[in-house]
């Protein structure tokens, strides 16, 4: 096939788990907290599509998040498209039949993510002691809140592509 | 010597053609793109905020009719009140508009209100904004002053088809004119990078050397009409304390910032009635 059908699950989940998320902050403005789950997006379609497939769920997903964020257009799609071509680089080395893997690389790649807008959103008030201080809460709560968030979303795409019918490994590794 | 396998760069190759066409392709692409996007995922936010009243509205219906008679007493008694203010401020209105026709004033802004509902608000370290229920089908125009019960609330900065996105009083990239209340010398309200822990807060910068600003009695910060956007006497904040600038000339300090900010539920968007004309009016 052209291109692979996993592609709506896994674009789908991602935008679920970015309304649900902006729905947590939109309730979390009151204390002043913000989550950022953005890691677990990109990592199976990293691991589990080929490189046409992948790409398109990528690059949908970004758009789709920056979109949805305040941040300037296109800064997460870049930042999605470089965290998932270094990923699918070294793909082989994961298990992606399990979730341990998938969490680990979904806590980095949420870390890059946080770095990434610190860097491009708040770098003329790196100076401010504040900016730090919410960035470390919100770093510290998101990931904690990820141990939880990211087993759920990766077993429920693999649920949404049994109830699919569709394909629940990987594709063939090396990489094609 | 080990093949060098080329598909192995594929990645790396994608992510270097995006990033050229990224950096070649027309801004009216890259906006189109963000505008479809935005659009397409507007109508899930409008929904959930009609489900949210929805829910609002069945939790009101669990209430006794003993406690809804209360409410409705006390709704009358307010409503007594207002209607006794309203009259008052009619009256002090015509008092104002003679004084003015007898001076030779100018005309003032007028403004209409619209009243719209919050769906999202996105409060972090790196950006301070909400987005409404209300966008181009109600007129909502782009720079447009958005209040609240208390005071100013923000801009608008991004306006879309049923939705609007409101720059925050309390985000760094927000800038005012402003004037203490017992003063009427301008000073400039900018916000700040919040601390966070549910506490909202903004600096003043430019206030004169003579204003003197303590807990007990902190100084009220209010809009001004200097800036063209905000009607003057809108509450922005308090000042508990000043201190000298970075020049030594002028005064600085922080601006404590109403804690209901990060909370909205609810908001106004002034429209002017006689937009500015920026190549005749002065504002």
């Amino acid at each position: 096939m052209f291109l692979d059908p996993r592609i709506l699950i896994m674009f789908g989940a991602n935008a679920l788990l970015l309304y649900l998320s902006l729905l947590v902050n939109s309730a979390l403005s009151s204390w002043s907290l913000y989550l950022v789950l953005l890691g677990p997006m990109l990592v199976l379609p990293a691991i589990f599509l080929r490189h046409r497939s992948y790409l398109l769920c990528i690059l949908l997903t970004g758009l789709w998040v920056d979109a949805a964020l305040p941040c300037q257009f296109g800064l997460l799609t870049l930042g999605f498209l470089t965290a998932g071509a270094c990923i699918f680089q070294i793909r082989f080395r994961f298990r992606a039949e399990h979730n341990y893997h998938p969490i680990i690389l979904s806590h980095s790649c949420n870390l890059f993510c946080i770095a990434l807008i610190s860097i491009a959103t708040g770098f003329e008030y790196l100076s401010a002691s504040s900016l730090w201080i919410q960035i470390l809460i919100t770093t510290v709560l998101s990931h904690g809140l990820l141990t939880i968030v990211a087993p759920w979303f990766f077993d429920l795409q693999r649920l949404l592509f049994e109830l699919c019918r569709l394909e629940t490994e990987p594709e063939d590794f090396p990489i094609l | 010597m080990a093949k060098l396998r080329l598909d192995k760069l594929k990645p790396l190759v994608a992510l270097g053609v995006f990033l050229i066409a990224w950096w070649i392709m027309p801004p009216v692409i890259k906006s189109f793109l963000k505008i479809s996007f935005t659009e397409f995922q507007a109508p899930s936010w409008v929904v959930s905020s009609y489900l949210e009243d929805i829910q609002g509205f069945w939790a009101r219906r669990s209430h006794s009719k003993i406690e809804l008679i209360e409410a409705g007493r006390e709704l009358a008694r307010k409503k007594a009140y207002y209607q006794y203010i309203a009259q008052r401020n009619e009256s002090l209105e015509a008092e104002v508009d003679r004084l003015e026709s007898i001076l030779h004033m100018p005309t003032r802004r007028e403004f209409r209100y619209e009243v719209a509902r919050v769906v999202r608000r996105d409060l972090s370290a790196w950006w301070q904004q909400i987005i409404i229920r209300k966008g181009r089908d109600y007129n909502i125009p782009e720079g447009a002053a958005v209040i609240f019960s208390s005071g100013v609330v923000g801009r608008v900065v991004e306006v879309n088809a049923f939705t609007s996105r409101i720059e925050l009083v309390t985000s760094p990239n927000f800038r005012m004119a402003a004037t203490f209340e017992t003063d009427g010398r301008p000073v400039i309200y900018q916000g700040v990078v919040q601390s966070g822990f549910g506490r909202a807060t903004g600096s003043v910068n430019d206030a004169p050397q003579d204003i003197i600003a303590n807990s007990q009695a902190p100084l009220k910060l209010v809009s001004t009409s200097l800036g063209g956007t905000f009607p003057p006497g809108l509450t922005i904040g308090t000042v508990s304390w000043l201190e000298p600038g970075s020049t030594g000339i002028f005064q600085a300090g922080e601006v404590t910032l109403d804690e209901r900010l990060l909370s909205l539920h609810e908001v106004s968007v002034l429209i002017p009635l006689n937009p500015l004309e920026l190549n005749n009016d002065v504002p």
